[in-house]
């Protein structure tokens, strides 16, 4: 007769290489599969540990972006003395991901010595430039997420003109803005853009992700305050400086699509906050148009609406349904107004 | 939350011991996953919860009243309720307004000036999915398939985390008896789980996002700016990140509940190698398949009376399955197209089985033949499901057709071989992943979660920044 103790360890024999299935598959114990989940979170982490640590400073500010943040500052730190950071960084440049993580201090500074390019030949001054179908005006539309139709939008609407021709799909990347070039150096990429592509209008849009105080990036000794706060708002508009001269340095027009109200009150006044400097620098630079639209997509009572009156009277959802993000005809109307900044700025002959 | 974050990661990994722990105990085991399934759904936001509970709520009512009551007019007025309140709160959260623009637009078209009261209400995440899950419990309670269960055991059956967002659509009688009695911690198939949870990251996060970020939006968001070879691929790559999107959702929710130690039902089986229509929606969301054609199609007289009526059911049931996607008039349109595709192979069938012709199984070139059709046909279908109208669908048809010498501008190698891996691992032989999870569940604990922690490396660095959310969350 075997005793309790002799038992036990055979138990635990058992369990810890139960026969395979019907399948050949051996199944596991649960205190196993908890360690295997276990040891693949913790290993996983410590690979991964740049990555996290991007995607918490991306999450909207609050108690959860703050714990995350604490939680993966020492796992990157140590993920980088154990080099355990390698791999993804050898996979990311195998697989041509875009560089992150900028040295301190060297965003939105104009550090390329190549001159601007030179103003458009034989312009008289104050003469609107003509652009027809056989020389079409080059646009480029570039921003955050909330861009991304409305920029769809203005290339069908801009291209059926045929006097404005997209040098490119709309060049959108989610969660980026201005306050982290260490995710997405919004400044460099405008720079190379505008080389590559010599368009003569931009439309850009930024700062749905840019509402909140973290800024990477910052020049040396400068430190920022809370979100709206005077060392922040000094901050993001030297980035909205900077980025309007360079691109008024390149093109002959840019227009800056400013944030919409949104469904959400709090986020509204946070975006309220971001469309003044925009609107500032905006009237300070020669050849730069605001866009409102949050004036466009209020409703009658001047609250958030998700549906509005087309140009026909007709109903239209013009909001998705995240209560931030435009539907097609948003987009739509954000273009027929890009539309009129366009021919008041250009002479767009030949067109519909 | 969103399963491919480290939020669902830090929630996970303080549920499943709790699970465990707590499982010998099935009355406190109930309790602690439905505040785990309410701290899960209620994460996107937690108004939503109180939809969940009043839907809890009203569906127990009615099948324990159905239960209790012998009348057959009195059961059947009974069920009526039950399904004009579910279809009822569907229709308020996500046809009202729809409907009411519509309505309203037609009245103007016609001169007449009206203003509908809009509701803007926020669609809550999931409402399809749970609102069909409690339908198919009192529909089966009311067929006599199925006694009622518990309260608080149904409450768990429709909040349960890992199918409550985006299915698969688990019927009571397959979830419901699972939690009567606790799972065997000893025997849980772990290999399988974490097979499906590794393929549905990689899915979701490298293929379906990167397409749509490559080339999908792009050709779908202004298709008179592309040539043919970009509609195209464009087109077949929507098609991918669909599968790659919706597959990599439910991969990742069964192999979550499998590690809970519950058994969902398989909602994919490699669509894109379909034969025929009807062999596609036996492979696609065959859990929505199979609930329509037990409580749609079958209860409309299904096949039995007639070609005509056959004909009509078939109509019905895909043009309300496209409504259930979404309110649009693009879904019904797809949905129609799919029920002219079944009506004329039945048709087609029908008609060789009257001239006394056997119908035998493609074989060789047939088959190949057949897959490539009936892909084409889906493809066709997506246009009109992703487009932002039917014009725009036509549109971008009309680049495929014309637009042929124009020189691809997003057609990449990556494109291409996103695509082709999307498309090419349908066609791996099932027994090559069961070599692998046979190996895989030889390796020792550290070694497997080690191997575990290399994919989500892989999934982590091939993926883009933040991952958009998935497709059928807004269904």
């Amino acid at each position: 007769m075997e005793t309790p103790t002799a038992t036990r360890p055979a138990v635990r024999r058992r369990e810890r290489a139960a026969a395979p299935d019907e399948t050949g598959r051996r199944p596991l114990a649960a205190g196993h599969v908890i360690v295997v989940v276990l040891v693949a979170l913790a290993l996983g982490t410590l690979l991964n540990a740049r990555g996290l640590r991007s995607s918490a400073e991306l999450r909207e500010p609050g108690w959860q972006r703050e714990t995350t943040l604490a939680l993966t500052r020492p796992l990157a730190w140590v993920s980088g003395a154990t080099l355990l950071d390698r791999p993804r960084a050898a996979l990311e440049d195998a697989a041509g991901h875009e560089e992150a993580g900028l040295k301190s201090g060297t965003a939105f500074q104009a550090d390329d010595t190549s001159p601007p390019l030179p103003p458009p030949a034989g312009e008289e001054p104050r003469q609107r430039p003509v652009f027809s179908p056989s020389h079409p005006a080059r646009l480029w539309v570039a921003g955050d997420s909330l861009v991304v139709t409305p920029g769809e939008s203005m290339i069908r609407a801009a291209e059926d003109t045929r006097a404005v021709r997209a040098v490119a799909p709309v060049d959108g990347h989610i969660s980026t803005g201005l306050s982290r070039p260490d995710v997405f150096d919004w400044y460099r990429h405008i720079r190379r853009e505008l080389q590559r592509r010599k368009p003569d209008v931009v439309v850009l849009g930024f700062g749905g992700n840019d509402d909140h105080p973290y800024m990477t990036g910052l020049p040396k000794g400068v430190t920022v305050d809370d979100f709206g706060g005077p060392t922040w708002t000094r901050e993001y508009r030297r980035r909205v400086d900077a980025v309007m001269e360079l691109v008024t340095g390149r093109a002959r027009l840019l227009v800056w699509m400013g944030l919409p109200i949104t469904r959400d009150a709090d986020q509204t006044r946070r975006f309220e906050v971001i469309n003044a400097v925009v609107h500032d620098a905006a009237a300070e630079h020669e050849g730069v148009v605001y866009l409102d639209t949050y004036t466009m997509f209020a409703g009658g009572d001047g609250g958030y609406a998700e549906y509005l009156p087309d140009g026909q009277g007709a109903l239209v959802k013009v909001r998705g349904a995240d209560g931030v993000h435009f539907e097609r005809a948003g987009g739509d109307r954000v273009a027929a107004e890009l539309l009129k900044r366009l021919r008041d700025a250009f002479d767009l002959r030949g067109s519909g | 939350m969103l399963f491919p974050t480290a939020t669902f990661a830090i929630f996970f990994l303080l549920v499943l011991p709790l699970n465990w722990l707590l499982m010998p105990d099935p009355p406190r085991w109930r309790i602690f996953m439905l505040v785990a399934s309410y701290v899960f759904y209620g994460w996107w936001d937690w108004r939503f919860c109180f939809l969940l509970a009043a839907s809890t709520l009203v569906n127990q009512v009615f099948a324990v009243a159905l239960h209790r009551t012998a009348g057959r007019r009195s059961r059947k007025l009974l069920l009526l309720a039950d399904v004009v309140f579910n279809l009822g709160v569907l229709g308020a959260f996500k046809y009202y307004d729809f409907f009411a623009t519509s309505f309203q637009n037609s009245l103007s078209d016609a001169g007449l000036h009206v203003s509908p009261m809009l509701l803007g209400a926020v669609l809550p995440v999931g409402i399809s999915f749970f609102t069909f899950m409690a339908l198919s419990y009192v529909i089966d309670v009311y067929r006599g398939d199925f006694t009622p269960t518990s309260l608080m055991k149904f409450a768990v059956y429709l909040s349960f985390f890992p199918h409550v967002v985006a299915g698969p659509i688990v019927r009571a009688r397959e979830l419901i008896p699972q939690f009567r009695t606790p799972r065997d911690p000893r025997r849980i198939d772990a290999s399988r789980a974490f097979f499906l949870i590794a393929s549905g990251l990689f899915l979701k996060v490298v293929i379906a996002t990167y397409l749509a970020d490559a080339i999908v939006d792009d050709v779908f968001g202004t298709p008179e700016r592309y040539g043919a070879v970009d509609a195209l691929v464009g087109v077949y790559a929507y098609a991918v990140q669909i599968f790659a999107d919706f597959c990599g959702y439910t991969n990742i929710a069964i192999g979550v509940a499998l590690l809970l130690g519950f058994q969902f039902p398989q909602n994919f089986d490699n669509p894109y190698t379909a034969t025929s229509p009807r062999d596609f929606w036996r492979r696609w969301h065959i859990t929505l398949s199979r609930w329509l054609r037990d409580y749609l199609y079958i209860p409309l007289g299904g096949n039995r009376k007639g070609d005509l009526v056959t004909y009509r059911n078939l109509m019905i049931v895909m043009l309300l399955g496209g409504l259930w996607h979404g309110a649009g008039w693009p879904f019904v349109f797809w949905g129609g197209l799919w029920g002219v595709a079944l009506v004329g192979e039945h048709w087609w069938d029908t008609r060789r089985r009257a001239r006394g012709e056997e119908l035998p199984a493609p074989t060789g070139l047939g088959r190949a033949w057949r897959r490539v059709a009936t892909f084409n046909l889906a493809c066709l279908g997506w246009v009109f499901f992703r487009a932002e109208s039917i014009g725009d669908a036509f549109t971008l048809l009309g680049r495929i057709v014309t637009g042929w010498g124009e020189a691809p501008q997003l057609v990449t190698v990556g494109v291409l071989l996103a695509i082709a891996v999307g498309i090419g691992g349908q066609y791996v032989p099932t027994d090559v992943f069961g070599r692998l999870m046979a190996s895989f569940s030889r390796l020792s604990p550290v070694a497997q979660g080690a191997c575990l922690a290399l994919g989500l490396t892989v999934v982590g660095a091939l993926g883009p920044e933040g991952v958009a959310p998935f497709i059928y969350y807004r269904f």
